[in-house]
């Protein structure tokens, strides 16, 4: 067993990265994430590997593209307004069909925004943010340890479906430091080879071409159509979530994810001392969304569910697709970079089962 | 231009109250430039991403006494140009009245990286405005992180200094020549103010300068960041001084396509006096570091022999 090193959040999606192959990194400052690239400027040369700080985000991003497309692991990180910038590129790469990981540790928005811990980046994760009809595979850790292994993760998921993966933290995540350990992990996928990749002929005789442009209306159907199969294969396959406190009949359910996830089991813990029995769905991947998880756990809930975001209820609308009208769908958030505590989702909680009872 | 005394009795346009460093050099900068203003015109200025845009601006708190605005990183340039052609049609129309000149102030971050695809444009479309790069040689505001700007061999936390790399390993880009480039009336390279110097108010006579030419303007100025510098703020002045006089940041303009050096050393200090006055180049003095000293004053050498040459001094 690998020994546990405490790592800030940022350095260890770095030293993640590393572990998993990832040969090539295209960075660029933006607070609160400059430490990963910081990270791999350091040590990316000492494995012999690529550290390249771009001029820009649509640069860092398009450098990707180059690296996917000639089969290469590769990571590129940055924060909400540098990920509007790689959106373009992040669209590319998804038509082209090219495999990469994109970190984003999320601030507060829209514009500047803040610096502060947010998710207010949920939709233009998980609903295109880029144009055309694609999708890439979310991960939403909540520690820094799951997202270590979610790092590991990402790329094989995204060298499996020639997709690219986002990991989705905040600053909270990025800047706190918590005890990891880089296990030896070998993975059960079956991964393809990269015979696609744009890396020489190496005997072939025809020339690999990697395109995202269909001129021909049919071609560009036919194109989209066989994306959306892929993508109902990672809806079928790659759904992650997390139950707590739902062995038994709950009061409410509360969903959330990432480190504010963490923030709602203390509250479930303060409220199961008041006798109010709450659970928690924690969707790891917030696409494909884990409709399932609700499923699953529908007959165990008295009063409904309610979608608790560090945004202004960006993922009701996933929760009640989920729901679909079995349950009431309540929701509470803060925004701009404004952190809830345990005891205001116990209040909110609370008005919400009084208020029913 | 104005004596001390007058100078002093002008307006303030930035005010105190900012939270930059102490010892920052880019408010400065500002004031200086700023100062250049009759105090009947009034500015309207937009700031990129960065330390100056971030530290007086603190929502709902500001340091600035002009007409102000802020975009994305990379679009400073295109922001002033926007409302400088607003202004126009204002004017056109009997809307407005009154002098204004329009200001972009950005970091080399912000413009020779990000912020140069916006530069470029705006000052093609020749609007009526004057760019101010502060360039302190790297990505200072999210802690030190190597631009195009930065020199050679300085250790920054993206081109960080070890046993095998020193530090950044490609020369500053020329982002001022780029500008001569576009064929601008006017553009100046230049230090802040530097009491006791023979250039001491080279700043403030090039934007006097810039702001009495109409069409688009760029000054670039070497301006002191403690932090990423690896400096003592008491002697940061004297750093820059050494930058001037190791021609390592040679002053100098270019108007209308003809070039003037503003200052020529008497005698030119080697780049070691510039290195080793700051701790971000502590690393090359190293004895085996030596042939990269020797690569860097060969460069500066070069680079100066260059504009020499090209203000027809030899």
């Amino acid at each position: 067993m690998a020994k546990k090193v405490l790592m800030k959040g940022n350095e260890a999606i770095g030293e993640a990265a590393i572990h998993a192959g990832c040969q090539c990194f295209f960075g660029y400052p933006i607070t609160p994430q400059t430490e990963i690239a910081a990270y791999m400027a350091r040590r990316m040369p000492q494995v012999g590997r690529v550290f390249l700080q771009a001029e820009s985000e649509v640069a860092a991003i398009n450098m990707v593209y180059g690296a996917a497309g000639a089969g290469v692991r590769v990571m590129t990180s940055s924060s909400s307004p540098g990920i509007s910038l790689k959106s373009e590129g992040i669209s590319y790469i998804a038509g082209a069909e090219l495999p990469c990981v994109i970190v984003n540790i999320v601030r507060g928005g829209p514009g500047l925004g803040g610096i502060q811990p947010a998710q207010s980046d949920y939709f233009q994760a998980t609903k295109g943010g880029g144009h055309g009809d694609y999708r890439m595979v979310v991960y939403a850790p909540s520690s820094v340890q799951e997202l270590v292994d979610l790092v590991q993760e990402a790329f094989d998921v995204a060298d499996q479906y020639r997709n690219p993966v986002m990991i989705m933290g905040d600053g909270m995540l990025g800047q706190m430091m918590e005890p990891v350990e880089f296990k030896e992990r070998q993975t059960t996928r079956n991964l393809p080879e990269k015979t696609w990749a744009a890396n020489g002929l190496r005997g072939r005789k025809i020339h690999n071409v990697i395109n995202s442009l269909y001129l021909k209306p049919e071609e560009l159907e036919a194109h989209n159509k066989k994306l959306q199969q892929k993508y109902a294969e990672i809806e079928k396959n790659e759904v992650k979530y997390e139950l707590y406190n739902l062995e038994n009949e709950v009061d409410i359910v509360i969903v959330s994810y990432g480190t504010l996830a963490r923030i709602c089991k203390n509250a479930i813990k303060m409220l199961e001392k008041e006798g109010i029995k709450v659970g928690l769905i924690r969707p790891i991947t917030l696409w494909p969304y884990p409709k399932k998880a609700f499923d699953e756990v529908m007959d165990k809930v008295k009063l409904g569910f309610i979608s608790i975001e560090m945004n202004e209820g960006q993922m009701v609308e996933d929760v009640k697709l989920s729901v679909n009208g079995r349950k009431p769908v309540f929701f509470y958030g803060r925004s701009g970079g404004m952190v809830p505590t345990p005891a205001e989702i116990v209040n909110k909680i609370k008005e919400i089962v009084g208020g029913a009872k | 231009m104005p004596n001390l005394k007058e100078l002093s009795k002008k307006k303030v346009r930035l005010t105190g109250g900012h939270r930059m460093c102490a010892g920052c050099g880019a408010p400065m900068v500002v004031n200086w430039i700023l100062k250049a203003l009759d105090d009947d015109v009034r500015a309207v200025i937009s700031n990129a991403t960065g330390c100056l845009e971030v530290s007086t601006c603190l929502y709902p708190y500001t340091s600035w006494k002009d007409s102000w605005i802020h975009t994305a990183f990379e679009n400073a340039a295109a922001t002033i140009s926007g409302a400088e052609a607003a202004f126009k049609a204002m004017k056109r129309k009997g809307h407005i009245d009154g002098k204004y000149k329009f200001i972009a102030f950005g970091g080399d971050g912000g413009t020779y990286d990000i912020g140069l695809q916006s530069l470029s444009g705006a000052m093609e479309r020749g609007h009526d405005m004057l760019y101010v790069c502060y360039d302190n040689g790297a990505y200072m505001n999210t802690g030190i992180q190597r631009s195009s700007a930065t020199p050679y061999g300085a250790d920054t936390t993206t081109s960080p200094a070890g046993k095998v790399k020193p530090g950044k390993e490609q020369f500053r880009k020329d982002l001022t020549e780029i500008m001569v480039a576009h064929h601008l009336p006017y553009v100046a390279q230049t230090v802040p103010v530097i009491p006791g110097t023979p250039y001491m108010f080279d700043l403030y006579n090039k934007a006097e300068k810039a702001f009495s030419i109409e069409g688009p303007k760029f000054m670039n100025v070497l301006t002191p960041c403690p932090r990423g510098w690896r400096i003592d703020t008491a002697t940061e002045l004297e750093v820059v001084k050494l930058a001037v006089e190791t021609c390592f940041w040679p002053l100098y303009e270019v108007e209308n396509g003809v070039y003037k050096i503003n200052y020529i050393p008497k005698e030119k200090k080697p780049i070691t006096e510039w290195l080793k006055a700051q701790g971000r180049f502590k690393h090359l003095l190293k004895p085996e570091n030596e042939h990269i000293v020797q690569k860097i004053q060969e460069e500066v050498d070069r680079r100066w022999e260059r504009l020499l040459y090209l203000a027809g001094v030899k």
